[in-house]
């Protein structure tokens, strides 16, 4: 028999196991996951599962049961704590050790760690497992609350808009000038920025956080300077890191901070796969030789295609890579591979309740950023599948019809 | 499985996806035609109501609102991310001006 061993049980590790079964495989597989809890939707953690509007049966999916109709043996609360090549086996946290003949490496990211005193207190959470977005949900259930937030990132942002929306007050505190910089640019990113603080949502951009109040539990932040945030609640989300400690074990390339792989998401190691977080994968459409993307749909593309590769010795992952972020009511989304320092064309005004703006490079559309504007967004795609791309002023009339454009091609 | 009725052909607007609860399931109608399409009103991927898309008569697809990816009527396959799962297709009968679903 013949075990397909898959470290993570993520969006990619998640996805990795399920396809497996769906393009035939027949062999034995073995998914590991440090989570006690089943495999889930990480996205909702920062939107609908602090705020309790969650339905947790689309969180937590596919359900239990799938599991173990599909014959995979899901290993919850368990690692892989080495790993060997060339003996092709893997020793496990919970004592077996798995002789494995094709091994998913799918361990995402750990969450940064700051070095500020007091994070360690009660009433400090962190939103990326469920067990915390499920702490968080407890504490918002029993009244207003005011959170402060420390990192303005798309998840501090999405925590933050969600918890005004539902009756709360929140005070984000962002080291950064411009928060949401780096992967929407600064013109899209304070755009962004300015629809949350005209919803109600407090950031502070350019601060320091010396440390969290309190004796016994948190209470509040100290800023460098010396003043005083007082909070009901304090949420960390500043950001993570590739766990590649696995990878390392079994000697995988390494390049842009992640696991080097081909486009059928093969290390450069017999027969181990990255998938997920830790790829860095090959993109047409993007000018990097590789790019590493810790974004939902991309990580369940990733896992997908190692399963076909696996189970046939075919598939490549090759979609435009896109990601969304849900801020209270405004849903973003990104197709692309966008740069912070991409010109900006914006198409028509660029006023809510729905808009567009194109990044643009040498002259060629790279990606476009949408807030319910799902038409653009449709033609956007269509212009990339055919590998047209307009001129800025076609891009920027909202009378130009970008699908007939594509399909002109 | 049941066969449950939630109207008339006249109740579904050509093109416009329609909301209706049959047996305590929500779907999405759509009539093109002649014929009715029912998928699962819920989008797989996240919380929004496919009825509130648009419908895409070059696809044959509804267009999630939220995140843009279109299911296809007849499949329920979804044809870019961030979607990844089919939605449920409903069999639709036609049964002179009535319309039933089987839920």
């Amino acid at each position: 028999m013949t075990i397909a061993l898959i470290a993570g049980s993520g969006m990619a590790g998640r996805a990795a196991a399920l396809t497996l079964r769906r393009v035939g495989w027949t062999g034995e597989i073995v998914l590991v996951g440090d989570d006690p809890e089943y495999p889930y939707d990480r996205p909702p953690l920062s939107k609908s599962v602090v705020v309790g509007t969650a339905d947790m049966s689309k969180v937590i999916k596919p359900a239990p049961e799938v599991y173990e109709q599909d014959g995979i043996d899901l290993r919850r609360g368990v690692t892989v704590t080495v790993a060997d090549a060339s003996a092709k086996t893997a020793e496990l946290s919970d004592g077996s050790t798995v002789a494995w003949d094709a091994l998913v490496l799918a361990t995402g990211c750990a969450p940064r760690q700051l070095p500020i005193p007091g994070l360690e207190l009660p009433g400090v959470h962190r939103v990326t497992r469920l067990d915390e977005a499920l702490e968080i949900q407890s504490v918002l259930a029993t009244g207003p609350k005011h959170l402060a937030i420390i990192g303005g990132g798309f998840i501090g942002m999405e925590v933050a808009a969600a918890a005004v929306a539902a009756g709360h007050t929140a005070t984000v505190l962002e080291a950064a000038p411009k928060p949401m910089s780096r992967p929407l640019g600064p013109e899209v990113a304070e755009r962004v920025l300015q629809w949350a603080m005209d919803r109600g949502v407090v950031v502070r951009a350019g601060v320091g956080v010396e440390q969290v109040s309190g004796d016994d539990i948190a209470t509040g932040v100290r800023l460098v300077g010396g003043e005083e945030i007082d909070a009901d609640l304090m949420i960390v989300a500043v950001g993570q890191t590739p766990r590649l400690e696995l990878a390392q074990q079994l000697g995988c390339e390494e390049i842009v901070g992640g696991i080097k792989v081909d486009a059928g998401m093969r290390t450069s190691v017999a027969d181990v796969y990255a998938v997920g977080d830790i790829a860095a994968f090959p993109s047409k459409w993007a000018d990097e030789d590789r790019i590493r993307v810790e974004h939902a749909a991309v990580a369940i593309g990733h896992g997908q295609v190692a399963a076909e590769q696996i189970a046939t010795g075919e598939g490549r992952y090759d979609d435009l890579p896109s990601f969304w972020s849900d801020q209270g009511d405004l849903t973003l989304n990104v197709v692309g591979v966008a740069r912070p320092d991409d010109e900006i064309v914006w198409r028509g005004d660029h006023a809510l309740p729905a808009c567009t703006a194109f990044y643009l490079r040498e002259g060629k559309m790279r990606a476009a950023f949408s807030v319910s504007d799902m038409k653009t967004l449709r033609g956007v795609r269509k212009l990339f599948a055919a590998g047209v791309s307009p001129t800025p002023e076609q891009l920027a009339d909202p009378a130009v019809d970008l699908a007939a454009l594509a399909a002109a091609g | 499985m049941t066969q449950v009725s939630i109207g008339s052909l006249s109740d579904f607007p050509e093109g416009t996806p329609t909301r209706v609860e049959a047996d305590g399931t929500a779907l999405c109608i759509v009539r093109v035609g002649d014929t009715v399409h029912a998928i699962c009103d819920d989008c797989p991927h996240a919380e929004a109501s496919l009825s509130e898309g648009d419908f895409l008569a070059d696809d044959m697809a509804i267009e999630c609102p939220l995140h843009g990816s279109a299911f296809n009527l007849t499949t329920g396959d979804p044809d870019c991310p961030p979607a990844t799962e089919a939605v449920e297709v409903f069999t639709v009968t036609v049964d002179g001006d009535s319309v039933l679903v089987d839920v």
